[in-house]
């Protein structure tokens, strides 16, 4: 390995506060490019829509847009889907993903090999490859325009199944024993003893399953037709185009409301894991 | 004991689920619920919404439940693909060029049967609208938002800049000589002219020009089996644009919904002097600028006379899945909407046409003539307009596809391709798009 | 890459085996629990990932009518008239510069911050949070964001390039530069999960190499290529592959901010498989690119495998 040569000097006190201050300004210059979308669409949403399409960023600063927003579209029904339909999927995801890794894990059985190589291979197939069937099926189920169109097909995945097996293979073998012993039967071992051990397994998973469900875009927009079940994502889509005449501070603020919960959450949750 | 708990929180939660989505479903079940799917947007959007509200106070045995399902080519699939299930819709708004699509599928209850038996005086209503929405002499649904293309100017712009206006029925060179102009004496700060990439306008440079863009008589004579999209009248209008493009007459805004919203902005804060759009914006236009607006006929190619462009918009359809009784309601609905009065309003709110003929005497309509006349231009192009296969809409399907393969065609010429190769490649593919259709659908 | 797979899932096999001998007791009463554990999940993936693939490829044979239904047998000739089309090899190019462009800039940049936030310098902690700030943001919401920032009209950019005298930037509307509004809108919203998952790789890089390297007198770019990026390469590796799988499946940010145009410079596979299938109402010829598209994921889901494989095992 070739090493660069040149010996570190005895540097000054100036050049260090030198070389701080330019460490803080490549942090600022990078903070300023991932926030500044951010920024503008919060800065405008507080701006008279008026001023906005005459191309001003700046005006007398506002609640208008949120009061709009709230009461005028149904921003806070689709939110309320939202979190309807993430939260089953994610209880959902946790309970069949886990049930079946625990089967991978514990139970012995033919085609064992096989099957768990069917799981894998649900992996290599996009879901988005698959909607006009998928379409088809739930149309035939009577499912649309519901909750559970959004919810039933995704109750299980093959990556939540690998992902906890990993966990539950970590598992020392005695714990297996020691339940035997006790006379646990497998069900008892699994909700006693497996799902507490991967308890962080779990965590993971079901912060996974609730934001893949939340940002999910493409199916409810097939599938609901109404603003009764239709999810966020979709409602901001369905506002954005509905708003020809581009209310902008309006579609701000009703960006600004989706977006705030969800970054709240993240940083405290960052806040949390760290400590 | 546990796995009792475990289950009874499962069916908790399953109950959740029920009820919560039980409550959104079952607000208001005295009424006769009728589900009304439409597209409109902005302050149509708007007006409908009104209409629905003044619909459901005035009477006691129906609620109208409008639904907004995004674009209209999004609809025409949401339509076709959930019809027979639980949440299709009762009454739905579809584009004028899914006509054929939908009729052949045979989901709607025609609104002959309904106007057959209520004794509807269907006379009131412009026969040019009827008859795009009628075949083999029945109306199979009713038309409701009319519009045709026409050219929006600037009139404060063009005075201020000392330009003098384009004729009411201008031709081609003459609003480039005025959009030259335009960029000229603003010094660049205001561009002349634009065109959006867009099927429908490329369908009404045809037309205009007495051009059948499917064969069989724009289908009118039977199912299309061929197209044509380089007529001469397709491609001289097709190097007009380009060779203004070029000089900067033309700008161009692109294609899709962002185009014409962008297009109608920049024409409402001063930066954009022409542009040629559905007369649908009228509303939008006169609300949004204080400045007094020119309205011209479609543009037609120099030395030749204008034929007349077809209407565009959108019918109301019953869907034949749902109960008599649902079906009826509908039907009520949809008179409520055709009164001259309810027209008249619409006209006023959205700037589409009022269709009831009675509707020019509704002193809504006098008003806004009064204060701008204008506004009487696009419904003066339409019955100027002497109905012919080539400006009575083409009666095929597949027009999404071929939209957006003209579409495709219009946004490469635009940056520089050779005209005829590209509508070429694009009428290639329409033609094999046709073929399989027609041998999908067993039509040959 | 099979060849992994089938390595990993054998060592897996042996070490159950033993796990399954400790558990002969139960043996028999398996088998209701196979049907117990497995059993739903097992129906749920049949339901609505087997099936609709099959039934997808099934309708890639036929010809279908206005409602969707398969009418007329044609056999391969969907794939052969999909793959001569012009418009389409121009969406698989457009697909392929897009997936590469995002999924390099997004690891660059993920690694530029990454690299600046892993310094001990006071409120390093707020800027951590904040670059991993955008893992918040949905596609709506991002959608909404950018849209604004390049409306040609009101935007920003463009305000700033007149303001400059700069020429204006049609973003929206000139194929190139939609194509690169879309590839900076769908970095930017990468950034936050990147940015997290190579900052955590950073850390666990031992701090006694920099040490040494310190000693030695190594320049901190020389550190940088010489320690750091070796180190993390496995997850670099890992992120590109996960990126590149998922730019593959963008859909959402087209839809919102250019609806696959303009002159089709942003027709993506997922969006030409919408449009064609519920806009267009083919849903032959969309069932045609759904399974061409399943290849390429698939291709890239084995190499991802792979990679899973060794992490897992070492």
């Amino acid at each position: 390995m070739q090493m660069t040569n040149d010996r570190v000097a005895p540097v000054s006190a100036g050049s260090r506060r030198l070389k701080k201050v330019g460490k803080y300004l490549l942090l600022i210059i990078l903070m300023f490019i991932v926030v500044s979308p951010f920024l503008l669409g919060f800065w405008t949403s507080f701006l008279p829509t008026a001023a906005i399409s005459k191309g001003a960023l700046w005006g007398k600063l506002s609640f208008d847009n949120y009061v709009a927003a709230v009461t005028t579209t149904p921003i806070l029904r689709y939110l309320f889907n939202s979190l309807v339909i993430s939260l089953f999927t994610m209880i959902a995801q946790l309970l069949f993903c886990s049930m079946s890794a625990y089967a991978f894990v514990f139970l012995r059985f033919k085609y064992r090999k096989f099957l768990f190589y069917v799981f894998l291979a649900t992996m290599m197939l996009p879901f988005e490859a698959e909607v006009i069937p998928n379409f088809m099926t739930v149309r035939d189920m009577g499912l649309l325009d519901h909750f559970a169109v959004m919810i039933v097909p995704f109750m299980t995945t093959a990556f939540g199944t690998f992902m906890l097996r990993q966990s539950f293979m970590q598992m020392p073998k005695e714990l297996k024993e020691a339940s035997d012993i006790e006379g646990l039967n497998h069900w008892q071992f699994y909700y006693k003893v497996t799902l507490p051990y991967a308890k962080i397994s779990m965590v993971t998973l079901g912060a996974y399953s609730f934001l893949s469900s939340w940002n999910q875009y493409l199916w409810p927009m097939l599938t609901t037709f109404s603003d009764n079940f239709r999810p966020v994502q979709d409602g901001l889509r369905q506002l954005q185009s509905q708003e020809t005449f581009n209310n902008w501070g309006m579609i701000q603020a009703s960006a600004a409301i989706v977006v705030l919960p969800t970054l709240i959450v993240l940083f405290i949750g960052q806040h949390y894991f760290k400590a | 004991m546990k796995r009792r708990k475990i289950i009874g929180i499962l069916s908790c939660l399953l109950l959740l689920i029920l009820v919560v989505s039980g409550c959104a479903k079952s607000q208001a079940a005295s009424k006769q619920k009728i589900v009304f799917w439409h597209e409109m947007t902005g302050p149509a959007g708007q007006q409908l919404d009104t209409f629905a509200k003044e619909f459901n106070q005035s009477q006691g045995k129906y609620e109208i439940v409008p639904e907004f399902e995004g674009g209209y080519n999004e609809a025409v699939q949401k339509i076709l693909q959930t019809h027979g299930t639980s949440t299709s819709p009762a009454l739905f708004q579809s584009m004028d060029v899914s006509t054929s699509e939908i009729y052949h599928a045979k989901i709607a209850t025609p609104v002959q049967y309904f106007i057959n038996k209520e004794h509807y005086n269907l006379n009131q209503i412009q026969p040019v609208a009827t008859s795009f929405y009628s075949q083999n002499g029945q109306q199979i649904s009713m038309p409701f938002n009319t519009s045709q293309p026409v050219l929006y100017y600037n009139a404060t712009l063009l005075k201020k800049l000392g330009i003098k206006a384009p004729s009411i029925n201008p031709s081609y060179s003459e609003i480039t000589n005025v959009a030259n102009q335009i960029t000229q004496k603003s010094n660049g700060k205001v561009k002349g002219l634009t065109v959006e990439e867009y099927g429908w306008l490329f369908e009404q440079f045809m037309a205009n020009s007495n051009e059948h863009m499917a064969n069989n008589q724009n289908g009118r004579a039977g199912i299309p089996t061929k197209v044509d999209f380089t007529t001469p009248g397709a491609q001289k209008a097709m190097s007009w644009i380009q060779a203004n493009v070029k000089k900067n007459d033309i700008i161009n805004f692109g294609s899709g919904t962002t185009a014409e919203a962008n297009e109608i902005a920049s024409f409402l804060s001063g930066k954009l002097g022409m542009f040629l759009q559905s007369s649908a914006d009228l509303g939008q236009l006169l609300a949004g600028t204080k400045d007094k607006l020119g309205i011209c006929y479609y543009p037609h190619a120099d030395g030749q006379k204008a034929n007349g462009v077809s209407i565009g918009g959108a019918s109301l359809w019953i869907s034949n899945d749902k109960p008599k009784s649902v079906q009826n309601g509908a039907f009520e609905f949809i008179k409520f909407l055709m009164t001259a009065k309810n027209q008249a309003a619409w006209q006023k709110a959205t700037g589409y046409l009022a269709l009831n003929k009675n509707s020019q005497q509704e002193p809504i309509l006098k008003k806004l003539y009064a204060a701008d006349p204008e506004a009487m231009v696009p419904s003066e192009q339409l019955s100027r307009t002497k109905a012919n296969t080539a400006n009575s809409g083409i009666f095929m399907e597949g027009i999404v596809q071929e939209r957006n393969l003209t579409q495709t065609a219009m946004q490469q010429i635009y940056t520089g391709a050779n005209i005829k190769k590209s509508l070429t490649t694009a009428e290639d593919s329409m033609n094999t798009y046709i073929a399989n259709n027609n041998k999908a659908n067993h039509y040959n | 890459m099979q060849q992994s797979l089938q390595n990993k899932a054998a060592n897996e096999s042996s070490n159950l085996k033993l796990k399954a001998n400790s558990t002969t007791a139960s043996k028999s009463k398996d088998g209701w629990y196979v049907a117990l554990f497995l059993g739903p999940s097992l129906l749920l993936l049949g339901i609505f990932v087997f099936y609709p693939m099959l039934k997808t490829f099934y309708l890639s044979m036929f010809l279908t009518n206005n409602v969707g239904k398969a009418t007329t047998f044609v056999g391969f000739s969907n794939y052969l008239s999909l793959l001569k089309n012009p418009a389409y090899l121009s969406s698989l190019g457009a697909t392929l510069i897009y997936v590469l462009a995002v999924s390099a800039l997004t690891v660059i940049i993920g690694l530029l911050l990454a690299v600046a936030a892993n310094q001990q310098l006071k409120g390093i902690k707020i800027f951590r949070t904040l670059f991993s700030s955008t893992m918040g943001v949905s596609v709506s919401v991002a959608a909404i964001f950018w849209l604004f920032v390049f409306n040609p009209s009101v935007g920003v950019l463009s305000q700033l390039s007149t303001a400059l005298h700069l020429p204006v930037i049609n973003w929206l509307t000139d194929p190139t530069f939609a194509m690169i509004a879309i590839i900076i809108s769908t970095v930017w919203m990468n950034l936050g999960f990147t940015f997290l998952i190579l900052f955590g790789a950073l850390q666990a890089v031992p701090t006694s190499l920099y040490e040494a390297a310190d000693i030695a007198g190594v320049s901190k770019t020389t550190q940088l290529f010489k320690i750091t990026i070796p180190m993390i390469s496995p997850t670099m590796f890992f992120v590109l592959i996960v990126t590149l799988i998922e730019a593959f499946k963008s859909f959402g940010l087209i839809d919102m901010m250019t609806a696959g145009g303009p002159n089709n410079a942003t027709n993506l596979l997922v969006y030409r498989i919408y449009q064609d299938a519920f806009l267009n109402g083919n849903f032959a010829q969309a069932s045609t690119e759904s399974i061409i598209l399943t290849v390429i994921i698939a291709i890239f889901t084995l190499i991802q495998f792979k990679l899973l494989g060794k992490r897992v095992n070492y």
